[in-house]
């Protein structure tokens, strides 16, 4: 507020005092070149106004952007144990002959802050080989709906895009981009099943958890 | 390349007039500091824009989900807390930068002809401002907005006419519910909002109309608001985010409670920049002429005036006046705000209430965050079920009349009553303080001091002094035997053996945790004092089970007693719970009873509750106890059981 200096001699010649009316009418604002003391103060004024204005628009903006990306920038919750989940089914429950069973895999589903307990979270074809167990996710490796086992033909089948897969989970036409995806299956004490649950991208050759 | 291409955008759209007008504004001598509240204003409006947008993408308005989606972007989100503090900060920045704005446009004088239209779209303006911190302050749905919309929505409905219907329209129900939610919130994120950038722009075009009102006298030349006075805005609009921000990183937007329609909140408040109005409503006189006006008569009048000013600038004296009001209005509020503070300060409930409120808030984010998460019927269940927080509320109803906790009612404060002359003073406990309830303390204190243990009964309304059909604390058995071996016990040789009674005691109530501190071997020799064998100094004292022949046995609820109180499981949540639902049954104290039986009086749920408060039995906490005020009040209790009553 001290550079008295770029003061005219004429500033004193400004409308009267008295008088606060300044434009009463929109077409006299525009006339004024910004043409006011020296270009090279002008400039520096510039730069800083656009530099602070720039500056208080920006950083609000930022701070917000980089909360919307908090499903990125989030360390998520590090999963305890080993990812298994118990089933309540045994070995024993699946036929000796490898014929498929459709199995509800329940788990703690967590929504943002509610976290239901033991709730149906997908689906599994499961298969007794022996004494190990085949499970496949039932969610197609195509475009997501879900296969079905058909007896009569001794395949996965899939309705939506009819891809087909035999019982090992090979492709059986050239619709799906991979074979069906398997999920790590154990048994573990007792007999007791335990399953890996996971879902894979889809439309993908790779197979890739998400 | 880069100028054909602003040449063929100007010459379609001539845009670069549009910048010229906006950047060229004349400004008549010269930038000034004193011309940029405007300019605040508009930036902290687009704030919060920003802020509440971001907010808008995490946020889920219903009774079951708006506190959590509030918690988790606060406590969990990446940077969340700052975007909430932001939000919550420049809101009340603004309520500060629009009463600048407004008292300087009236002290200048920019209200007059030919801007009166002007003033009243700022009033307009004003109005939608409020209106948003209003139905902001609700959607945390948490005690203090919940408790705090309330009184804004029974004052709506003390419109005449049509104020039951309008409270109706507004909460969309007769009780607040997921639709009170949505409506506020689609008022706060689309009406008011949508409403405030319209008249926002009609308020600036009718601005650039008249252009600046000047304050005289000029001392530079003329110049534009490019770049000039836009770097005097910005450094402003700088300052006002650092203030934002510094409070939204070191303060951080308070989240009380979940709102719970069940449990009333003592330290509701409005947005302290209401205060005066809630101040203003509590003088008696005020009060006496109906909630109609004083919260919409006098407020509507005031705001008639300052509607009125740029009319009655036209009279004679009419600028003074209306600059005088201004500041016997804004001297008012502040008087009335100061006072409301310094009331609340000085209020010791008040105070209290802030502090429970305090310690729920930080209980139910211990709760929200276990690894249970919240439960979909929402966080307030967590909280009604948390015996941690719940033990004190239910203590201070059924147990604080007779009993003290740390000398206070459970809930840290301590009761207080008036006497014969009307002075206050505390009231005298008439039963045991119940703090250490089960604890080495207690069971060392009945063993070695059971008479002053329970002295406090003394105060009893019913305590007989000598009339023997009562109970006698000075004819107690027990008291005798205490006193008889107190001496003994407390002699240095038997201090281990003392250690392991009370050892062997403590171990029959079986708390969670127990196993881990429980010491066997002590143990193992309290049973052996316990079934009569002398202590290490020879004393022979008589057998703890030749009366309470129980002990090391199971607990279980007979009703039947031979006499002296059933010891077995002593302290443990089962015996508890028997001996609060019938304590004068034969099983416990039989005739000599006086504490009442809350078998009918308290539900199993609320019993449950209370005593796993006081057996420990919840999920391990860091709030901090109520601070001790046995001082205070059991040094007035031991003075007047020295001295009982007639």
């Amino acid at each position: 507020m001290s550079e008295n200096e770029n003061i005219p001699p004429d500033a004193d010649e400004t409308p009267p005092a008295e008088n606060v009316e300044v434009s009463c009418s929109a077409d006299s604002s525009t006339e004024n070149d910004p043409s006011i003391g020296t270009p090279r103060r002008n400039f520096v004024v510039e730069m800083m106004a656009a530099g602070v204005g720039a500056l208080v628009g920006i950083l609000p903006a930022a701070i917000g952007g980089l909360f919307f990306l908090d499903p990125l920038l989030r360390k998520k919750a590090g999963g305890e144990g080993d990812g298994f989940i118990e089933t309540d089914l045994v070995l024993d429950a699946l036929p000796e002959d490898g014929t498929p069973i459709r199995f509800t895999v329940r788990d703690d589903l967590i929504n943002a802050w509610n976290k239901f307990p033991d709730q149906p979270i997908g689906s599994a074809w499961l298969r007794r080989i022996q004494d190990q167990v085949l499970a496949f996710n039932t969610v197609c490796p195509h475009l997501g709906c879900a296969v079905e086992h058909r007896p009569s033909e001794g395949d996965f089948y899939c309705p939506c895009h009819t891809s087909a897969f035999d019982l090992d989970g090979k492709p059986l036409n050239v619709i799906p981009p991979r074979a069906m995806d398997t999920l790590e299956a154990e048994v573990r004490d007792g007999g007791r099943i335990w399953l890996k649950y996971q879902e894979f991208r889809g439309a993908t050759s790779e197979k890739v958890p998400v | 390349m880069i100028r054909s291409l602003l040449a063929w955008l100007d010459n379609r759209t001539g845009c670069n007039d549009l910048i010229h007008e906006a950047l060229y504004e004349k400004v008549p001598g010269g930038a000034r500091w004193r011309y940029v509240w405007g300019s605040t204003l508009v930036f902290t409006f687009v704030l919060q824009m920003i802020t509440g947008i971001f907010l808008w993408t995490a946020y889920s308005p219903s009774a079951q989900t708006a506190w959590e989606s509030v918690y988790y972007i606060q406590e969990v989100m990446f940077l969340g807390k700052i975007v909430r503090g932001m939000h919550h900060f420049a809101a009340q920045a603004m309520v500060v930068l629009l009463a600048i704005h407004l008292i300087q446009v009236i002290i200048d004088g920019a209200y007059k002809a030919p801007r009166e239209i002007n003033f009243w779209l700022g009033l307009i303006l004003m109005k939608i401002i409020l209106g948003l911190s209003l139905t902001g302050y609700l959607l945390p749905w948490d005690q203090k907005g919940y408790y705090a919309t309330q009184v804004s929505t029974k004052i709506m409905g003390a419109t005449p006419v049509i104020g039951a219907q309008l409270q109706e329209v507004v909460q969309g129900g007769a009780q607040y519910n997921h639709h009170t939610l949505t409506r506020f919130f689609a008022m706060h994120a689309g009406i008011l909002p949508g409403l405030l950038i319209g008249f926002l722009a009609l308020h600036l075009y009718v601005f650039r109309r008249h252009g600046l009102t000047v304050h005289q006298p000029k001392k530079k030349p003329d110049t534009t608001f490019w770049p000039d006075q836009v770097l005097k805005d910005g450094v402003a609009c700088l300052g006002v985010l650092a203030v934002v921000l510094l409070f939204a990183i070191f303060k951080g937007a308070e989240l009380s409670p979940p709102a719970d329609a069940a449990k009333a909140y003592a330290a509701a408040r409005p947005e302290w920049y209401f205060l005066f109005l809630f101040r203003f409503l509590k003088f008696e006189a005020v009060e006496h002429l109906g909630l109609a006006f004083g919260a919409i008569y006098v407020p509507g009048a005031l705001m008639g005036i300052l509607f009125m000013m740029p009319l009655t600038a036209k009279m004679k004296v009419g600028h003074r006046f209306n600059v005088a009001f201004t500041w016997l209005v804004t001297f008012g509020i502040v008087v009335l705000t100061t006072l409301a503070f310094y009331e609340d300060a000085n209020n010791e409930d008040h105070q209290a209430a802030i502090a429970e409120a305090e310690r729920d808030a930080h209980r139910i984010k211990e709760l929200a965050s276990r690894p249970t998460m919240i439960p979909v019927e929402g966080a307030v269940s967590l909280l009604r079920e948390d015996p941690f927080t719940q033990g004190p509320v239910l203590f201070a109803k059924y147990c604080a009349s007779c009993h003290r906790y740390n000398g206070h009612n459970g809930r840290g404060i301590v009761l207080r009553e008036k006497d014969a002359n009307k002075n206050t003073i505390i009231s005298i406990p008439e039963a045991t303080d119940l703090a250490n309830f089960g604890s080495r303390d207690w069971m060392k204190a009945i063993i070695t001091d059971y008479g002053n243990h329970f002295a406090p009964l003394k105060n009893a309304q019913w305590y007989p002094g000598a009339d023997d059909a009562e109970f006698n604390l000075d004819d107690s058995e027990m008291a005798s035997a205490s006193e008889e071996y107190a001496e003994a016990f407390t002699s240095p040789e038997n201090a281990n053996d003392l250690n392991a009674l009370v050892e062997a005691l403590v171990a029959m109530r079986g708390w969670k945790g127990d196993k881990e501190s429980i010491d066997a071997r002590l143990v193992e020799r309290g049973q052996q004092i316990l079934d009569g064998e002398p202590l290490a100094d020879g004393t022979e004292i008589s057998s703890c089970t030749d009366c309470h022949d129980t002990i090391g046995s199971d607990f279980e609820f007979t009703g039947e007693g031979a006499g002296y109180p059933d010891l077995a499981e002593y302290g443990s949540a089962k015996w508890l719970k028997a001996f609060i639902s019938d304590p004068g049954s034969d099983q416990f104290y039989g005739a000599k009873n006086h504490m009442p039986a809350y078998a009918d009086k308290m539900n199993a749920k609320d019993l449950d509750l209370l005593v796993r408060w006081m057996t420990g039995d919840y999920h391990e906490t860091h709030v901090e106890d109520y601070p001790s005020r046995v001082s205070e009040v059991f040094g007035v209790a031991n003075e007047a059981a020295a001295t009982p009553a007639e």
